[in-house]
């Protein structure tokens, strides 16, 4: 048993701290934090952590990886979080490691290294209208005519459309066999003649979309992996999308706790208040624990094992820890709480509001928690269907 | 960074597994509560054989000299049976000696700890229930050739079953950290004023009122330097509180192992009850709980063992494994049914332990002002 990191390790995350700080510009960091996605300022850092191979650190150098391990890559995502940088890209994090397991050699080397220099980004293209929870219910049909699929139909929730390069699509490749059996996995230019593309407002303040496809034609070569096989691709890369990084947490908590200790209710410092000092180690604990169960999943991994069970256990956990993470500054901040970031009342850099309302987004997404209950029991415990 | 046991722990484990489940069934547990002294003596003396009240002390004083990392590996397995009686109270008996004697002391009573021969039984807990050094008020005025020991402690395991005390007691003027003393009393010798009365509790394991009126021993009774002890019981008292959270994680495995297995087999409105989501979602609950305790255990038993400050982290692992065990209780109960409420259900046993575990060596809300404490507040 060792729960510490190796000096390159502790190397590693100084260097990621360091890049932030000379390269991290105020345009890059407002869009990083809008909701809206990555702006010409984000996309440029991205491509300058392309270039230092610290998307897909994992991967293998001839895809422009850096034939690191899992946990190299949880630190340097860490850390960009900590940052105020968004690390899970749906490209490097989503797509590009099913095209690892699951892609042919040809599409592995068409789409690897262009992910890799964070040149290029993806979008999910799962959830319909009719499936959510129920994944494997999605509706959207591709039909193959000639060279290419044509693909009609309709997807919702699927965020970053707006300003991804590609659709990371599930298809309905055969309606007459069983659910889970007929789907495929596509690569779609989002550019392509047919797709429509319409904003939906969260409350959160982040930016989702609803996508249309009519007549929509995609070459035969842009299906990944094996035909009808895509729900069984999309399970296999859910494992992965569920490494949370704790950082942009940790940070929000150093800076609710920092408010705690410099601000002062009826003469005294909240910090010496019994109730909030209990709350802030609690929450202290919890976020040591999400880092662990973090951390985990990436030892289980560099150690050859698909983590399920704990992968939704991790997902669970870190995203009900950020809607903990706002009950505690809700009550140290009290009514300033609400203020956005440079209001002049706010406290925290506005590590208020904003967060604890992600956290109602980010308990429904990537799988709700009562799915990923649901897995725990039935994948992990064995418990009946 | 690196999740797993060793190899040789991974033996202790599975030989620590075996060994209770053949020879400390749950039936014979449940008997155990109601006999003094709570072990058949030939079970004492096959633990003895394997090892076991040796495996944290060094060799040079008849041990195992494993490391605290091996022990806990034995307190999980512990804790994943129930285990009840002095054995625990000996590990961490024998590692207060460890750590606060003398050589002197430690080549005389390692020793015979180590074979099982002689338990020492840690005092620190007064009235005052702290666990921090102001909580301790009991005397030890010195006198010609030696002291005299004045007061009460509370919920001093297995006394019954102990050969000595490891009494935290004011020798000196200061108050705080300052001037505290661990001093071993004979509780075979100690003579009339010592009394020991067990206390009326439900049925965790032995614990007693011990009070001091004026109890005798020598200059040789002070463990290492008279006044300076406080440091010494103090990390005694950090590796008994993350003890404490290792055996929780053995029996919230058990628990929840328990919870599961019955969800699979009962079966109403014509369907095992794990198939209902809600079973399910406390199922799932339980094991997240289970598994997180694990996590922040084990970092800080890696950090006890690497001996680095974990003040923060011991507390941290504390308060989150109380506050999770409780949880895991709630749960499997809820998912057990009216069966699991039955005395002689296995579960009950648990729930009883629980207590124990959750509230002694600080309960979570000390922890939790510890922790406050380190993050600068």
């Amino acid at each position: 048993m060792h729960f510490g990191f190796t000096p390159t390790q502790e190397q590693l995350r100084a260097e990621v701290k360091a890049f932030c700080e000379q390269e991290l510009t105020p345009e890059a960091a407002a869009e990083f934090a809008s909701g809206v996605g990555p702006g010409p300022a984000a996309k440029e850092f991205y491509r300058k952590l392309g270039a230092k191979g610290w998307l897909t650190v994992s991967w293998p150098r001839k895809y422009g990886g850096l034939d690191g391990s899992h946990t190299d890559q949880l630190i340097v995502s860490d850390e960009l979080e900590y940052q105020g940088v968004k690390s899970n890209r749906v490209g490097s994090s989503m797509a590009g490691p099913t095209i690892l397991l699951c892609g042919g050699e040809e599409t592995k080397a068409e789409w690897l290294p262009k992910i890799a220099a964070g040149g290029i980004e993806f979008a999910l293209g799962y959830t319909e209208p009719d499936a959510g929870s129920d994944l494997a219910a999605l509706d959207i049909r591709a039909v193959e005519d000639g060279d290419d699929y044509v693909i009609n139909g309709s997807k919702i929730f699927n965020t970053a459309t707006h300003y991804a390069d590609y659709h990371w699509l599930g298809a309905r490749t055969d309606p007459n066999a069983p659910k889970h059996k007929g789907v495929s996995l596509f690569i779609v230019d989002l550019t392509s003649p047919g797709i429509t593309i319409k904003p939906l407002w969260v409350l959160s303040g982040q930016r989702t979309n609803v996508v249309y496809y009519d007549n929509v034609r995609v070459p035969k070569r842009n299906l990944v992996g094996e035909k009808n096989r895509g729900f069984y691709h999309i399970a296999t890369a859910l494992d992965f999308e569920r490494m949370f990084p704790c950082g942009g947490i940790r940070r929000d908590f150093h800076r609710v706790v920092a408010t705690a200790r410099e601000t002062t209710t009826n003469g005294r410092p909240q910090g010496k208040d019994p109730l909030v000092r209990q709350a802030i180690a609690e929450f202290a604990a919890e976020l040591e624990v999400a880092e662990l169960l973090s951390y985990q999943m990436a030892w289980l991994v560099d150690n050859g094992t698909v983590p399920t069970k704990e992968a939704s256990m991790n997902k669970t956990y870190v995203t009900e820890l950020e809607g903990r993470l706002g009950d505690l500054a809700m009550h140290i901040f009290g009514p300033r709480f609400m203020l956005r970031e440079g209001s002049k009342w706010a406290q925290a850099e506005g590590a208020g509001a904003w967060n604890y309302l992600s956290s109602y987004v980010s308990c429904i997404y990537g799988g709700t928690n009562e799915i990923q209950r649901n897995i725990i029991a039935t994948r992990g415990l064995g418990l009946p269907r | 960074m690196d999740f797993g046991l060793s190899p040789e722990q991974d033996i202790l484990k599975t030989t620590a597994r075996d060994f209770f489940a053949e020879q400390a069934p749950t039936t014979l547990l449940r008997e155990m509560r109601n006999q003094r002294p709570p072990y058949p003596a030939d079970l004492w003396k096959k633990m003895a054989d394997l090892g076991w009240m040796a495996i944290a002390i060094p060799e040079k004083y008849g041990g195992v000299g494993g490391s605290i990392h091996d022990l806990m590996v034995l307190v999980e397995e512990m804790g994943r049976a129930a285990f009840p009686g002095p054995l625990f109270t000996s590990l961490i008996g024998g590692i207060a000696i460890d750590i606060l004697g003398s050589e002197k002391q430690k080549a005389e009573l390692l020793p015979p700890i180590a074979a099982g021969k002689a338990v020492a039984s840690l005092a620190i807990l007064e009235p005052s229930l702290s666990m921090g050094a102001d909580g301790i008020a009991l005397t030890a005025s010195h006198s010609a050739g030696g002291y005299s020991l004045s007061g009460t402690k509370l919920f001093v395991s297995d006394v019954e079953a102990a050969d000595y005390l490891v009494v935290a007691a004011r020798t000196g003027e200061g108050s705080g950290e300052d001037g505290i003393s661990a001093i071993l009393v004979n509780v075979k010798s100690a003579g009339s004023r010592l009394s020991v009365t067990r206390l009326d509790t439900v049925p965790v394991e032995d614990y007693y009122e011990v009070v001091f009126d004026g109890v005798v021993v020598g200059e040789s009774a002070v463990l290492g330097q008279a006044g300076q002890a406080w440091n010494g019981l103090n990390r005694v008292a950090q590796i008994a509180a993350v003890a404490k959270c290792v055996d929780m994680v053995g029996a919230g495995q058990r628990m929840v192992e328990t919870a599961v297995a019955h969800a699979k087999e009962r079966v109403q409105f014509g369907r095992p009850i794990g198939s209902f989501q809600a079973i399910q979602h406390h199922c799932a609950n339980a094991a997240t709980a289970v598994d997180s305790a694990r996590l922040i255990a084990n970092k800080a038993v890696w950090m006890l063992n690497e001996g680095m400050e974990c003040t923060k982290i011991v507390s941290m692992a504390k308060s989150f494994g109380a506050d999770s065990h409780r949880r895991v209780t709630q749960l499997t109960h809820q998912v057990t049914g009216g069966v699991g409420l039955i005395i002689e259900h296995d579960l009950p046993m648990f729930t009883y332990r629980a207590l124990a575990s959750e509230l002694l060596f600080g309960t979570p809300a000390e922890h939790r002002e510890l922790v406050a404490q380190e993050l600068g507040l």
